[in-house]
């Protein structure tokens, strides 16, 4: 048990706000909830005289209370989107395992929580490439043929290079999906109408699977599955209706063809 | 010859979804052997049995075994190996044709591939449940010892 420096309320508090910017950079990753609720709590248990923590996360936000010394203290953090950046959840997952082993000031600990909320992801022409190659070889598993195999590689470099300004207008997740798999469409259909690509169906399955709320419906089953039932609704939900975003983009596109 | 291509498309798809999942570099190329490992599973239980649901789930448990061995020898959260490596077996292809069925009005069709598509991502995410299970009480058993 590691003393506080100065143990007054002050402390405390800026203790409640590491915690839970620790638990926003996690969650804002993607990570799961019961992750995010043991690491907010082993930081708030491993300073002196804290009693009673308690964390409840959902995909949308974070509650956590504590007790020191006879009173009782609570902090709320709202969450907005999410989008999957394992790197982030390693590196939160190894300084709170170092901070509640070391005596680490807790300026220190917020500033580094600060540094790694700013690492940058990888640049966007390598995510585009690399997108490229997820999608392509996934339509040569879905048994697309080579000329699929080049259609998907070129529509899914366009779209998740599109994608990344897209997001950055902060609208909502739904356009940007609707927008991305209409853009998906179009072009998987005249590349297919000019001779690259064979079959209609491959190339967009294959292009749309960088999309498909493949992640979100396993997390949201899962979560459901060991008891966290509104994070479950909740990521079920963001699941469903980016599924109907996709729906809707394609089918449009495939109904006016 | 089609273990090897099966092998090698998975294993390029899985390297390509952990980059775009930002994926530390380190881990990126376990990640595309954890997907690959997984999906040949997949394969092979699917060519045995021709069963729609015990394939995923055969897969995803390999996937999550192994990720979490991998976490355990590394030092790192299982999800990092995990999540791109059930994308491979995730229905993609299941959520495209149930919506397609709709536009076209079929809508037993549609019923009957959406039920389906949700059973694949249920036996997928039980795997994953069932490794992490077995991950943690092993855990916890050699820290009373």
């Amino acid at each position: 048990m590691i003393y506080l420096k100065d143990s007054d309320k002050e402390e405390v508090k800026k203790l409640l706000v590491l915690a839970s910017l620790a638990g926003r950079v996690m969650l804002k990753a993607g990570a799961e909830t019961y992750r995010v609720e043991d690491t907010v709590i082993r930081i708030c248990q491993s300073r002196k005289d804290i009693q009673h923590v308690d964390a409840f996360v959902v995909p949308t936000g974070i509650f956590i209370s504590l007790e020191y010394k006879g009173e009782l203290i609570s902090y709320i953090k709202r969450i907005k989107t999410i989008s999957i950046d394992l790197n982030k959840i390693t590196l939160v997952n190894e300084f709170s395992r170092n901070f509640v082993s070391s005596n680490m000031s807790i300026d220190e600990g917020i500033n580094e929580i600060k540094r790694i909320s700013k690492i940058k992801t990888y640049p966007i022409l390598i995510k585009s490439f690399f997108g490229a190659i997820a999608s392509g070889f996934s339509c040569l598993l879905f048994k697309g043929t080579f000329f699929d195999f080049v259609a998907t590689l070129l529509v899914s470099f366009t779209v998740t290079y599109l994608l990344n300004y897209i997001s950055k207008l902060k609208s909502s997740f739904f356009i940007d999906k609707f927008i991305a798999s209409v853009f998906i469409s179009i072009m998987s259909l005249l590349l297919v109408k000019i001779g690259i690509g064979n079959n209609l169906d491959k190339v967009i399955i294959g292009s749309i699977m960088s999309l498909v709320p493949g992640v979100a419906i396993t997390n949201a089953i899962r979560d459901t599955m060991s008891g966290d039932f509104l994070s479950g609704l909740s990521r079920g939900m963001e699941a469903i209706f980016t599924a109907l975003a996709i729906a809707f983009g394609v089918g449009i596109v495939l109904f006016f063809s | 010859m089609d273990i090897i291509k099966q092998f090698l498309f998975s294993f390029m798809s899985t390297v390509g979804f952990a980059v775009l999942f930002n994926c530390p570099k380190n881990s990126v190329l376990y990640a595309g052997a954890v997907g690959s490992i997984g999906w040949l599973f997949y394969y092979i239980t699917y060519a045995v049995t021709k069963n729609n649901v015990a394939a995923p789930f055969i897969g995803a448990l390999t996937v999550g075994i192994l990720g979490e061995i991998l976490a355990r020898k590394n030092k790192k959260p299982a999800t990092i190996y995990i999540t791109a490596g059930i994308i491979p077996l995730v229905p993609g292809a299941g959520a495209y044709y149930t919506m397609l069925h709709l536009i076209e009005n079929e809508f037993s069709l549609a019923a009957s591939k959406g039920v389906e598509t949700f059973f694949i991502a249920a036996a997928i995410s039980t795997g994953i449940i069932i490794s992490s299970i077995f991950s943690k009480s092993i855990k916890r058993v050699r820290q009373k010892e």
